[in-house]
């Protein structure tokens, strides 16, 4: 990364007011076509329902002045269930960031200390897949689950299918990104750092735990932080292994609502925003490391 | 460091095996499916080129086929460009302008399912936002968009490079604050204008970004499957449905296992081969003297 100092400044005539004006009333406006879907969102949760498809449309939030403003969030958490599609949602990314953190490191860590044979080609294979469609192994992976690993899991009283885990597991297995974003981190960790402790007799896996990890602490909590991210709009898994409504994430559980209650938007709308809310949160609190591995590896 | 030579392997070993159950293992399982027939009741059987032939000589295939090849030959530039520019809008020093680089990148964090909605609502065809102003405007009968089959794949590219495009600007914005200043320093003093500058120095230094975002957003836009999924379900008459929900629907919809795996492969086929022909023509336009 580059210091700011170092950062190319188009020009340098901050001193021109005219200019600056029409800069950011550019930006503004940008800003504004981006984030329109989010504000009408928001404000179409305090409207009341005569309110909502009044054309022209209106700009009046009428529901905050009356008696239940936060009526239809209220509702989402008592009458809906949004309450367990978060924790269920929150369960999964959580689990599943972690398990990118724990097999991507240990990976990375191979892919940029250890000399072993076939390590190129193994490498290969992992960016190779990045490539693949999750549409080319969704379906043999579906069909593999349904009749090799739920049999087996349910000989020992367990379940796959219509569990969090097809869910979750995955994650501890293989993350092509993940591990590419940390073996470039891992790759500029001075070999000094670990000599010291080769000499003092720590074993390959005590330089991996004890210099390497803590030093890419930025660096696995942005490949935490975007795999959370992932996770948590996954549709496609959940589409496929879930069919207990207790199960459901915000993303299945908000498709479904959207088919059953199709005329309620402004109840549909608050469930769209309670299951963007979490992240935009993280997201604003946690922007510098979500900005800084994306510009490493270009890849969410 | 010393160590036994399996070590390595152990550190690997749930890379490997992952790589065995959930990618490459079912990679090579969809291709030998799509040699068979197979609804997943009774055990699969092998039917030769019998998917292929049927898929090829399917006119819905055809019609998915040429969808997808206009979605992603729009999707495509139009994210490229969308993305460049904002990155040069936020790459001016001013105040406040991470404020701006965050609202510009939410649409990339939020899930799709819940944007849909609104979009859903702008693009409507009584109530919605668009066709309200086109009828203020004066025109007397716009566009059903979503429920119009000339219309319905094109707004799902919209919002599509709306909900994609800030990734490429992160990725651009990397790009722009790594070309070294003294470039600029010297196209200056050589009397080059800002458009100048642009064009003769900016773009140049930013040709092997491009070319790595374009790779990127191509294999973004042969995958795309949450915006149809959830805006169009393929509709109005497979109108919008491009090879990725095309599918899902023939595996689980119409639990056609083997088939679905055929049009998988073809997908990876087209995929390779517009990829492949962009690296032929990579030395032509990007730029690399270092």
């Amino acid at each position: 990364m580059r210091s700011q100092s170092d950062i190319y400044v188009p020009h340098r005539h901050t001193k021109q007011p005219i200019k600056l004006v029409l800069q950011y009333a550019l930006l503004a406006i940008v800003a504004f076509l981006m984030a329109f879907p989010f504000l009408w969102m928001v404000l179409t949760t305090f409207k009341t329902s005569g309110n909502i498809f009044r054309l022209p449309p209106s700009l009046i939030p009428d529901k905050l002045f009356g008696e239940d403003p936060f009526g239809n969030y209220r509702l989402l958490f008592s009458d809906y269930n949004f309450l367990r599609y978060a924790l269920n949602t929150f369960v999964v990314a959580t689990l599943a960031a972690l398990g990118q953190i724990i097999t991507c490191s240990l990976a990375a860590f191979a892919f940029a200390r250890l000399t072993f044979k076939g390590s190129r080609v193994i490498f290969g294979l992992l960016l190779a897949t990045l490539v693949l469609p999750i549409e080319v192994t969704i379906v043999p992976e579906y069909l593999i689950a349904l009749l090799v690993y739920e049999p087996a899991l349910q000989a020992i009283g367990l379940r796959w299918i219509d569990s969090l885990a097809p869910l979750i597991v995955p994650s501890f297995f293989v993350g092509a990104t993940g591990t590419f974003l940390l073996r470039e981190f891992f790759s500029t960790i001075p070999r000094d750092l670990e000599e010291a402790a080769v000499i003092d007799g720590a074993s390959v896996f005590a330089i991996y735990r004890r210099i390497f990890l803590p030093l890419a602490t930025p660096a696995l909590i942005t490949l935490f932080l975007l795999a959370f991210i992932t996770n948590w709009n996954d549709l496609l898994r959940a589409v496929l292994y879930i069919k207990s409504p207790n199960l459901r994430t915000l993303p299945i559980g908000l498709a479904l609502f959207q088919d059953e209650y199709a005329t309620q938007w402004d109840l549909l709308l608050a469930g769209s925003v309670v299951t963007i809310l979490p992240l935009i949160i993280v997201y604003i609190f946690m922007q510098k490391y979500i900005v800084e591995g994306i510009a490493t590896t270009g890849i969410k | 460091m010393r160590y036994k030579a399996y070590i390595p392997y152990l550190f690997l070993l749930p890379t490997l095996l992952g790589l065995v159950l959930f990618s490459l293992g079912p990679t090579v399982a969809s291709f030998l499916l799509s040699f068979t027939e197979w609804r997943g009741t009774v055990l699969p059987q092998f039917i030769g080129l019998g998917n292929y032939r049927e898929l090829l000589s399917s006119r819905i295939f055809w019609q998915v086929l040429r969808n997808t090849l206009a979605y992603v030959a729009i999707y495509t530039p139009a994210t490229v460009a969308v993305g460049l520019g904002l990155a040069l809008l936020v790459n001016q020093k001013l105040k406040y302008i991470a404020f701006f680089r965050g609202i510009y990148y939410l649409p990339a964090i939020t899930s799709m399912v819940a944007v849909a909605l609104v979009w859903n609502w702008i693009f409507a065809s009584r109530y919605g936002l668009i066709n309200y102003i086109l009828r203020t405007l004066g025109s007397s009968r716009p566009p059903n968009w979503l429920a119009d089959r000339d219309t319905a794949l094109y707004v799902l590219v919209i919002v599509s490079v709306w909900k994609s495009a800030g990734l490429p600007m992160m990725v651009f914005l990397a790009g722009l604050q790594g070309i070294p200043k003294n470039l600029y320093e010297a196209a200056r003093v050589d009397g080059a204008t800002r458009w100048h500058q642009f064009w003769y120095v900016t773009l140049p230094m930013l040709t092997p970004i491009t070319f790595f975002v374009l790779i990127v957003t191509l294999f973004d836009a042969f995958r795309t499957f949450e915006v149809t999924f959830v805006m169009t379900q393929g509709g109005p008459l497979n109108a919008s449905t491009t090879l990725p929900y095309y599918i899902y629907q023939n595996a689980f919809e119409f639990f056609r296992y083997g088939f679905s795996s055929a049009a998988a492969y073809l997908l990876l086929l087209v995929a390779l081969i517009i990829t492949f022909i962009n690296f032929r023509f990579r030395s032509r336009w990007v730029h690399t003297n270092n």
